[in-house]
């Protein structure tokens, strides 16, 4: 309880900063758009040539890429300040500060952080998926609602698992957004049907950094061709043990070797 | 209060060659060096007590401060402070300190310092009266009211340290961690953080670990003092004793009517028979002897010179703090020791 009204507090004095950098988010926006509407040209392209992919058609690509949108942007919502961990505040020793207060430092440096250009991820991945479930003619029951909601859940706390693991190497090595840069690029595969890549690929998408299990995996349950039998629970499992690996493993023994600055 | 056992820390740092051929091999072999930035320091804090912990740059002040604060894990040895383990229960340890590093601010850069309070009220868990009671009192103390309003970025150094200060202060912490808070400060400034940093001592008891490069800071706040040299600490008791540790010093100061070359000769050769490591020194008409007085007496001196020539003025000072820091300062007491 008390964690939640010191994120509130938090959120409440982002959005007034927010207010006085608008213009910061704005162009966020826009840059997030184009990046989108790219990304959306270049499939419908693909398509236009080539109107089954591997077996999957326009639809059903649309339909996993729109869900894939939807637990990226949750995460990048909440967590974005992984990225700083992993670039700066090593580095300049301003870590120091989270290790010097009574509250859960991982929830204070997430919680210090609120990225509304995570919105607009959230916003084109629900349209694309909307519009990719109506040509789909789907009807969802309510067991599917609440399956999708465990997913995208379970798809979010993978990306952050995946995000602290990264972004903790900075606590030995000062720095590793690199190493952050590089892995969340691999996620940008998570959004395509994962038949389409090489054994190889899949393989790391599926068992290394497992981001086959953030939207393919579940939107081919939904889209009744499961990939893997128990292709929810199983998310939900990977979700969780990448969690419990991440934390306690990485970024608590970081905690320990974390060797400050001198001056 | 606090207890420090035999505690080292060491940082491994990777030695990188310049240049490009450098990076590359760096790639490959990289030479490891090993720093111990603490070794094998013993203490003890009592309440209430005002450490000043004085040392060069790089001696190991922030480390140690850093490990008695549960930021930093010790490569070895034992430290707990009220019964706790530091980096073992940061959260439990956290409740009950405060700390202010003078280079760098755990304020929030973008909020108004009145918000900044408001958040630290809600992660200390202050209650409300006790947050109210205590705020009014910080206001008044440091004298922050007039910026109260402004984001932590526009403040100026001396109006964030007091904020960092006030900050810290806050939760009502038993014990006060000081890293530099005076540096960069002009002389105002500095005497408000002082009195501030007394009040709280004298009021609430609080114990103060203090860490500056400014002397009077010392003079006026310290009930003991520790100085470490290299990681390894070379002094720790009372302001008065610290004369008998470091030689008891002392520098005469003589105005001479014609001082000439040979007379300087003649007053060095005469206090270095008595006083190896004796110093004379002149400064136009000014002649300056640093000795140590278990060896050389002024009276000594004087005579001395007196038969020699006119002395138009001298003036006797004993060794201070100062004194001693700037030798300190200047690379080392150590071997100086008696
Ligand atoms: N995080 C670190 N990594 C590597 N070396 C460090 C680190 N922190 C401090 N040191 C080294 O340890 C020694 C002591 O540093 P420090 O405790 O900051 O000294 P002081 O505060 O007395 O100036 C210095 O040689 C410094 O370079
Ligand atoms: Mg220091």
């Amino acid at each position: 309880m008390r964690y939640l009204r010191i994120y509130k507090i938090f959120l409440k004095q982002y959005l007034k900063t927010l207010m006085e950098y608008r213009s910061d988010f704005l162009i966020g926006m826009l840059s997030f758009f184009i990046v989108q509407s790219s990304n959306l040209i270049f499939l419908t392209l693909i398509f236009k040539r080539i109107p089954n992919l591997n077996g999957w058609t326009f639809e059903e690509v649309l339909f996993i890429y729109g869900f894939s949108q939807i637990p990226r942007g949750l995460d990048h919502l909440f967590t974005d300040n992984l990225w700083l961990l992993a670039n700066e505040y090593v580095r300049s020793g301003s870590f120091d500060k989270y290790l010097l207060r009574p509250i859960n430092p991982l929830f204070h440096l997430i919680a210090e952080r609120f990225q509304p250009d995570a919105f607009g991820e959230m916003i084109v991945g629900l349209s694309i998926f909307g519009y990719a479930y109506h040509l789909l003619n789907l009807s969802f029951t309510g067991i599917q609602w609440l399956l999708l909601i465990i997913a995208v859940l379970s798809g979010s706390l993978i990306y952050t698992s995946i995000k602290l693991a990264a972004g903790s190497i900075a606590l030995w090595t000062k720095r590793s957004q690199h190493v952050l840069f590089i892995i969340y690029q691999l996620s940008d595969f998570a959004s395509y049907p994962l038949t389409i890549f090489s054994t190889f690929v899949r393989m790391i998408l599926l068992i290394v950094v497992p981001f086959a299990f953030v939207a393919f995996v579940p939107a081919s349950v939904f889209l009744d061709k499961p990939y893997i039998p128990l292709g929810i629970l199983t998310g939900a499992i990977v979700a969780f043990v990448m969690w419990f690996i991440s934390y306690n493993f990485i970024w608590k023994r970081g905690l320990q070797v974390y060797e400050s600055t001198g001056n | 209060m606090i207890q420090v056992k035999n505690v080292t820390k060491d940082f491994t740092i990777y030695k990188k060659d310049s240049g490009f051929k450098g990076a590359v091999k760096g790639l490959f072999v990289r030479k490891k060096e090993i720093i111990k930035a603490v070794n094998d320091i013993s203490f003890e804090i009592k309440k209430g007590e005002i450490i000043g912990y004085i040392g060069a740059n790089g001696a190991g002040k922030s480390t140690t401060i850093k490990m008695m604060t549960g930021v930093l894990t010790p490569s070895s040895g034992e430290i707990t402070v009220s019964g706790l383990i530091p980096h073992e229960n940061r959260i439990e340890n956290a409740k009950h300190i405060g700390v202010v590093f003078g280079q760098r601010t755990q304020l929030w850069w973008d909020l108004p310092l009145e918000e900044t309070f408001t958040i630290l009220k809600e992660i200390y868990n202050v209650p409300d009266d006790a947050y109210k009671e205590r705020l009014d009192y910080l206001v008044n103390l440091l004298d922050i009211q007039a910026f109260i309003k402004q984001p932590v970025r526009t403040l100026s150094l001396g109006q964030r340290m007091r904020a960092d200060l006030a900050a810290a202060m806050l939760h009502s912490p038993d014990i006060l961690y000081l890293d530099e808070p005076t540096i960069g400060l002009d002389v105002l400034v500095k005497e408000k953080i002082r009195f501030a940093i007394k009040d709280l001592n004298e009021k609430y008891k609080v114990t103060v670990i203090l860490t500056t490069h400014d002397m009077s800071d010392i003079q006026e706040l310290a009930t003991r003092i520790m100085i470490i040299e290299k990681g390894v600490i070379i002094y720790d008791g009372s302001k008065e004793d610290i004369n008998k540790r470091f030689g008891n010093n002392r520098m005469l100061e003589l105005k001479i009517e014609n001082l000439s070359e040979t007379l300087l000769q003649e007053v060095s050769v005469m206090c270095h028979k008595k006083d190896k490591k004796s110093i004379v020194i002149h400064e136009d008409v000014v002649l300056r002897i640093t000795f140590n007085q278990d060896r050389l007496a002024v009276a000594d001196i004087l005579g001395f010179v007196m038969s020699q020539c006119k002395v138009l003025d001298f003036k006797l000072r004993d060794q201070d703090i100062e004194d001693i820091a700037k030798r300190l300062y200047a690379g080392g007491i150590h071997e100086e020791v008696v």
